[in-house]
Order: C-alpha cells, then structure tokens, then sequence
C-alpha cells in the first residue's frame, strides 16, 4: 500500500482533493478503510488545509507575579509555555520519546566521558546573530553554574566547564568529569535552550539579550502574570514554520474560567481540564480533548532503614495491598494507567511490563506480614495535596490495606509540612514525580546523595551492587549493553525497592477544532508539546 | 472640651474607634502571615527550602528579629507608603498592585452605579404597591437572590449567556496589561450584574421597609390630606427621608462588594485585587498578601465610619439627640 500511499500524496500536491482521490482509488479498485488514506496522503492532505496566519491563542495555569521567561528555566507551566515560543534546543525529545537532532547537526558521545557537538551553519538568533561554537559553550556553562540555580542544573553535573574545547567555527567537543552517557538526553531536555554569548548572565529573571534565542516567535510583551505576546520570527531557521502570525498566552489561575473561555470561544487552547468539565467540553463539536499520557507517578515511599520497612517482606506485602486498577479509576478519574513499581516507563530499558505485574493479594500479603512478625500493624501515611493524586492514591491504599490486616492512618498535610523539616525523613510517606528516563531519574531519587532520596535506597544493605551497576550504565555508550544493566537495576528495585509505584499519569488538555497539527505525544509536557513550540500547529 | 460634644465629638470618637479598629486587624494580619507557628520562610519555598534558600529569606523577611520589632518595622514601613518587595514578582508591592486597584475600583464603581439606584428604586415602588403583584413577586425574588452566593449567580450568567445556553457575551475577561478596564465595556455586563445581583436585594429590602414605615406616618399622611398627587408624596416627601437606613446598607454593601469581588474576579477571571489575592495566596507571597487584606479591611472600616456619619447627619433625630446631650 506504501507505493500507492506515495502516489496520493503526489496528487494531493498537486491540489488533489479526498473526495477526488477516494474517488480515484475507488477507480483503481483501491479499497480504502473508512474513507481514510494512507499516512503520506494524510499528511499531504493535512498540510494542503493548513491556513498561515492568525493568532492563537492558549491559557494555562501560571505561578502569577512570579511568572518569568528565559531560554533554560522554568516553574510554573506558564513559563514552560513561554519558553517554548522562542528557544531550540540542540536535540529534543519526539513524539514517540526518541531523542532527534534540532539546531546540532551532530551530537554523540565520542567516548563515555568525551562528547561532540556541531551545530547546524547559516542559523541566527532573534537579533541577526548567527549560531556559533561559542553560543554553544556559553549556554552549557550558564547551564552548569550552580549559583544560578537553572533547572537543568542538576543533569549536568558531569560537565566540566573548564574542559569545553571548540574545534572550529561551528564544533565543540566536551570533555567530561566522569563517564556520563545521560548527557546527551539532557541536552534533549525542552528547557535546555541554546542563548547566544552574554545571555543574562546573573539571573533568570532577566538581563542582556534575555529574550533572544534561535525560535519560532519573539517576544513583543510581557506581563508576568497575566500575558505574553508572541510574534513570528520571519527568519525562522526551518521552511515555511511557524505557521501563525501571533501567539497570545494568558494565564488563569483558575481551572473552570480557563474552560469558561474555551467554551465561549476567547481562547483557541488550554492545559489541563479538570477531571469534572472533561465531558462538558467532550459534548462540543468545535471542541477536542487532547490527552497526552506522561510518564509522570505520584508514588507512596517506604523508608527501607526504618521499622517496619526494613523488613523486605513488610514492603512486599505493602506493594501487594494497593489495588492499582480501583487507584487509576478513583484516585486519577480513570486519567492514567497502571503501573508495576518501575519508573520511567518511557526509557526504552522500561522492564516493568516484562515483570509480572503486581495485583491486589491482602491473603498473600497477610501471610507474608504474618512471616515478618508484624501483623495488625498501624501506621503513619503522610501526604499532601501537593499533586493531583496524592491524596486520593493514600486514602484508596488505606481502605485497600485493611483487608490484609493493616491499619494506615492518613495524614493529610499542607505541602509546606510534608516538605517541611521532616521531609526525606517520613517512614511511609506520599511524593511526586515527573517524566525522566531511568538513570537521571535514579540520580534524582535513589541514590546516595541523591536531592530527593525519599526511599533511603542507598541505606538497603544490598545498595552498593546497584551503585555500582549505575556508575556501569553511564559510562556503557553500547544501548543495548546499557539497557541490559538497567534491567539489572529495576530488577533489584522492583523485588526489595521501597516505592509502590501504582499507576502513571495522563495530561488532559482541549482544544478547538479550528487548530490543527496536533500530534499524539508521550512526554511530560501539555497539548503536543505546545504544538512544539508552536510551529508544527495551525489554523484549518 | 467641646471637641467631644455634639456631631464633632462623634466624628472624632467615630475616627479614633476606626483607628483602634484598623490597629487591631493589622495585628491580626501580621499574626496570621509573618508571625505564622512554624517558620514562614519554609512554608514559602516548600520542597525547595535549602539551608541557604532558608537563611537568606529569613533575613529578608526579617523573621530572625522578634515579632514586636519585626510588627513595628512591617507597619511603620506601611504607613509612609512602603508596602515592600513582592516575594513573587521580585518588584514593588504598589507596583505590582496599581494597575489592579485600578481595575476592581472600576468594577466597583460601575456596580455601586448600578445598584444603589435600582435597588432604592425597586424598594420604593415595592413599599408603594405594597401587597401588589409586584410588590410580592419582588419580594421573592430579591429573598432567593439574596440566599445565592456570588460564585452561584456568576457561574448561572456564565452558563446562561456565554456557554451553555447563549453565546452572546464573553464569560471570561481576557484584557491586555495596561489598557484600561473602560475599553472593555462587553467583558465587564456579567462581573457587573453578578455584583449587582448580589447586592440588590439587600438595598431593596431595607428600603422597602423603612418606606413602608414612612408611608403610615402622620406627615405623609398630612400631605395626601393636602390633596397632592400620591407621586408627589412618594418621591418628594416619603423617598428622602427614608434612604438614611438605605444610606447605611449601600455603605455596607459597598464594603462587601470589595471583598465579594474575590469570588467575582476570580469566577470571571478579571485582573483585580480579588484575583491578585488569590495569586499571592496560592504563591505564598505574603507581602501582597498583608498589604490587600489590610487594604480591603481598611476600606471595610472607612466605608461603615462614613455610613454611620452620613446617617447622623442626615437623620433629624438622631442629631438632635447628639447636640442636646
């Protein structure tokens, strides 16, 4: 069918209707499935509806005063938004969470520790400048200075800003601290924009040439808080992109006004939906809910060093008594799916389908809590409604855990107390995550020294073999060897770990219909990435 | 000490019961935000308080001083103008805040405009007809719109004329930073009428009253018997000396119309102090925070003290009974 798929999509080029071309393949004895061509003639057709121009139009949920722009950091989502109008990354991360090529025409680890990067030629900032080695170098080392506190920060602590060599106009080779093959995927990273040399060097909050980078729009205003305009960057480096003229976005601090202006037509986007409006706006023609499913997982933590939980059998029997499906469809609305004690279910190394799945046993748990000594045990569950899901997962798991014999007191908490002094420091506690593949999530949350080791991982008494296999995995430039280590790793987190994971979350957002270009996304940010910065939507 | 005799002593003793008031409500305030148990910078930052994050807020917010010294600082800097930094916005609190005292004044002005004459008007034509048709279908329906929350009423005008029934005028305020609220005369009917809606009833309820009473006096009564026409006596004779009570609801509903228009801002989303509370609420800014409730406490209090005044003085007998004593 790929051959005759082609042939469509020349005749669409050629100003070829789907009504003519049904016809056609109806002539040519062609059957066509619901009326649906194959996906080259989809695309083409796709592109013959896109009407240039306009001004679109998106709300989202921001921090408020607090709101800021820069090319590599964010808070709120408004700031993700924002960032997304006017910077490119060296690669970034695909609709089917593949890391692709953006303004680097090369970039691979040479050596485990030894990185190349090389920019594309003829590319210009927002001020005419064009894109050198040297914009390359600044952007890593802002990035790298701790002091800054940048979001990236944290990913990149393998870079050594002293050893960044530039080869020629146009290429850098890193030379790395250690052996770290995450880095590539943390250049990837949406907030990782390149900025052109002396790019505000002292705050995020602005300074020198702080609106400048490579992207689609430039910035016209901006009110923190409130709104930001958006115009077309006529220069834009890729062909016929962006598609609008404008882009307006607004921030709403409340949930119901955001669908109250999508309803009656004020805006053409919005994030998030809350769970209740989904089918108000679903009941509209001119209306799309647009669901992303993200990695991201709210997960109960068991200190392993801490009675009861340093007995693995107390925390296998835990594991068993949450009814992942009754915790998906409750605590989530039904808006996720259900996970198996494994994070990062994007990364390609994900085993947690390959391990049987953990299912909702309180007689197998019983009897493995009866082994342990610690029947009718009662314990402290501290959570906060810091997440969506937080509470809800802690309140089902308490009902869930009484058939096995155990008696959870949930401590619903503000997010200052939960985060407060105790934090990392709670026996049995709730916390939240976003989407990261496996070694940086590790780096994150288990271990030793890790920001937010909510688990006390590094305290298992087996902890030093997956230390060991971690330091292994970065410094593997082979995927297939370094996946095989990873599996090694969620193996041991999966059997004696002490996160019950339970389920991943999906992004909710709408749309009108009016808008087109969106693309079903596995990521961690809202509406197709924000239509990827806004340059791969348009108006029909 | 003629100063505290007749109607100067009671403005005067009025005044100082203001300031003791105000005093009172900045202590509270300051109590509720700054002087929080636990410790106010690490409610702030949350997940993020590292120790040096910790300190360094500490020391802005001057939380390592005692609380009397940090109260004085915090309300002298208040009274010569200086709101202080927002934590947020990292820029002036007045700053911040002018441009949305601008908008909720708007609002508010545009409500009151509204609905102080319509409800003096619905209750004298209501005390009028007293026992007619519209005097009783008036009654209910001021009653049962006076039992429904601002939130109630604002989201049935949105469903009723911007989503879900009728698409004729826009349910959210969607305006540009720094164009002024009057360039958006369709974006502020329904935040109007839902305030208008919510204080309404009141006015006209209280004003149907003291009309009814008035109307069965003896000098309304003279002045039928003089022959004049019944509109005559209602709006020349009846009218003025019934609005000293209608006076002090509109005064009282003034006040509550500055803090009905959180609800009301934020149902509709329109940039005012309402909305911008509920932001520094939601981000821990307690500098805007202290500076809107004290604001909006402040006008509460200003607002009944010139109630209370007005009333004396345009009420005969109450004056008479200050100046005799």
């Amino acid at each position: 069918m790929t051959s005759v798929d082609e042939a469509l999509s020349r005749e669409v080029e050629r100003g070829m209707t789907r009504e003519h071309l049904l016809r056609r393949a109806a002539a040519l004895g062609i059957v066509v499935a619901g009326g649906s061509l194959g996906p080259l003639a989809e695309a083409a057709l796709a592109e013959t509806q896109i009407k240039r121009g306009g001004t679109f139009r998106l709300a989202v949920s921001g921090a408020g005063a607090s709101d800021f722009i820069d090319g590599q950091h964010i808070v709120a989502k408004s700031d993700i938004a924002r960032l997304m109008t006017g910077w490119d990354r060296l690669a970034y991360i695909d609709e089917k969470f593949k890391i692709q090529l953006e303004l680097a025409e090369e970039l691979r680890a040479e050596k485990a520790n030894q990185i190349l990067i090389r920019v594309k030629s003829g590319i210009e900032f927002h001020n005419g400048k064009t894109l050198t080695a040297d914009d390359v170098i600044y952007s890593i080392r802002r990035t790298a200075t701790t002091k800054l506190g940048l979001f990236g920060n944290g990913a990149f602590q393998s870079v050594d800003p002293k050893r960044m060599k530039k080869l020629d106009s146009r290429t850098v080779r890193l030379f790395l601290k250690r052996a770290d093959v995450t880095l590539i995927e943390a250049f990837a990273q949406y907030f990782q924009g390149i900025v052109p040399v002396g790019y505000a060097p002292k705050s995020f909050r602005g300074g020198p040439l702080h609106t400048i980078g490579t992207g689609p729009f430039k910035l016209k205003s901006f009110t923190p808080g409130r709104q930001s305009v958006h115009v077309k960057n006529e220069n834009y480096w890729r062909d016929g992109q962006p598609y609008f003229d404008q882009v307006v976005i607004t921030n709403f601090p409340d949930d119901s006004a955001k669908v109250n202006a999508l309803l009656g037509g004020q805006i053409d986007a919005m994030t998030d939906v809350p769970f209740a409006q989904v089918p108000v706006v679903r009941r509209r023609n001119n209306l799309k809910i647009f669901i992303s499913q993200s990695g991201a997982w709210t997960p109960l933590c068991m200190a392993v060093d801490q009675a009861p939980f340093t007995d693995v059998r107390v925390r296998r029997a835990f594991r068993l008594l949450a009814n992942r499906p009754q915790m998906v469809a409750q605590g989530l609305s039904g808006a996720g799916r259900i996970a198996n004690d494994i994070y990062s279910p994007f990364d390609p190394a994900y085993a947690g389908d390959d391990f049987p799945q953990r299912k909702y046993d309180p007689e197998q748990a019983r009897s493995l809590l009866k082994a342990a000594n610690q029947e009718n045990l009662t314990i402290d569950l501290i959570t906060s409604p810091a997440d969506t899901g937080m509470v809800e997962g802690a309140t089902i798991f308490a009902e869930n855990a009484r058939a096995g014999g155990v008696r959870v007191n949930v401590k619903n908490v503000p997010g200052g107390e939960l985060y407060g002094p105790q934090y990392l420091k709670w026996t049995f506690s709730a916390d939240y995550w976003g989407t990261r593949s496996y070694l940086p999530q590790a780096a994150f949350g288990s271990l030793a020294g890790a920001a937010f080791n909510e688990t006390h991982w590094d305290k298992y008494p087996n902890y030093p073999r997956f230390a060991r296999l971690y330091r292994q995995a970065v410094a593997t430039v082979d995927a297939k060897k370094r996946a095989q280590i990873i599996r090694d790793m969620q193996k041991m987190e999966y059997d004696d770990g002490g996160h019950i994971i339970w389920g991943f979350k999906n992004l909710t957002d709408a749309h009108s219909t009016k808008v087109g270009g969106f693309k079903v996304d596995r990521g961690t940010l809202n509406l197709n990435k924000y239509g990827n910065g806004f340059r791969t939507i348009y108006f029909v | 000490m003629t100063l505290w005799r007749g109607i100067p002593g009671f403005i005067v003793r009025r005044l100082l019961l203001s300031v003791l008031t105000l005093f009172v409500v900045s202590v509270i305030i300051f109590a509720a935000t700054q002087a929080l148990p636990g410790d106010a910078a690490r409610s702030i930052l949350g997940r993020g308080a590292t120790p040096e994050a910790l300190e360094n807020l500490r020391l802005e917010l001057g939380l390592n001083e005692p609380a009397v010294q940090q109260y004085l600082y915090w309300i002298g800097d208040f009274l010569t103008g200086d709101l202080g930094i927002s934590l947020a916005a990292n820029i002036p609190v007045t700053e911040l805040l002018s441009d949305r005292i601008l908008y909720s004044s708007f609002l508010m002005l545009v409500a009151a405009l509204v609905s102080i004459p319509l409800g003096i008007v619905i209750g004298a034509v209501s005390a009028r007809r007293r026992d007619s048709a519209f005097d009783h279908t008036m009654s209910m329906t001021t009653l049962g719109l006076a039992a429904l929350p601002e939130f109630v009423v604002g989201l049935t005008l949105v469903v009723l004329f911007s989503t879900t029934i009728f698409q004729w005028l826009p349910g959210v305020v969607v305006t540009e930073p720094g164009v002024g609220p009057w360039h958006y005369p369709k974006e502020l009917i329904l935040p109007t009428a839902t305030l208008v809606i919510a204080v309404v009833p009141y006015t006209a309820r209280i004003m149907r009253a003291s009309m009814v009473e008035i109307l069965e006096s003896d000098y309304v009564e003279m002045a039928r018997l003089k022959g004049l026409p019944e509109r005559l006596v209602l709006w020349r004779h009846a009218v003025p000396n019934g609005l000293a009570p209608t006076f002090q609801v509109a005064a009282l509903n003034l006040a509550y119309l500055a803090g009905g228009i959180v609800v009301v801002e934020t149902v509709f989303n329109y940039p005012g102090i309402g909305l911008a509370l509920v932001e520094a609420v939601q981000s821990r800014d307690m500098p805007v925070v202290q500076a809107l409730a004290l604001l909006i406490a402040g006008l509460y209090v200003v607002l009944n003290m010139l109630a209370d005044i007005a009333t004396i003085l345009v009420s005969p007998r109450l004056r008479t009974s200050l100046t005799a004593r």
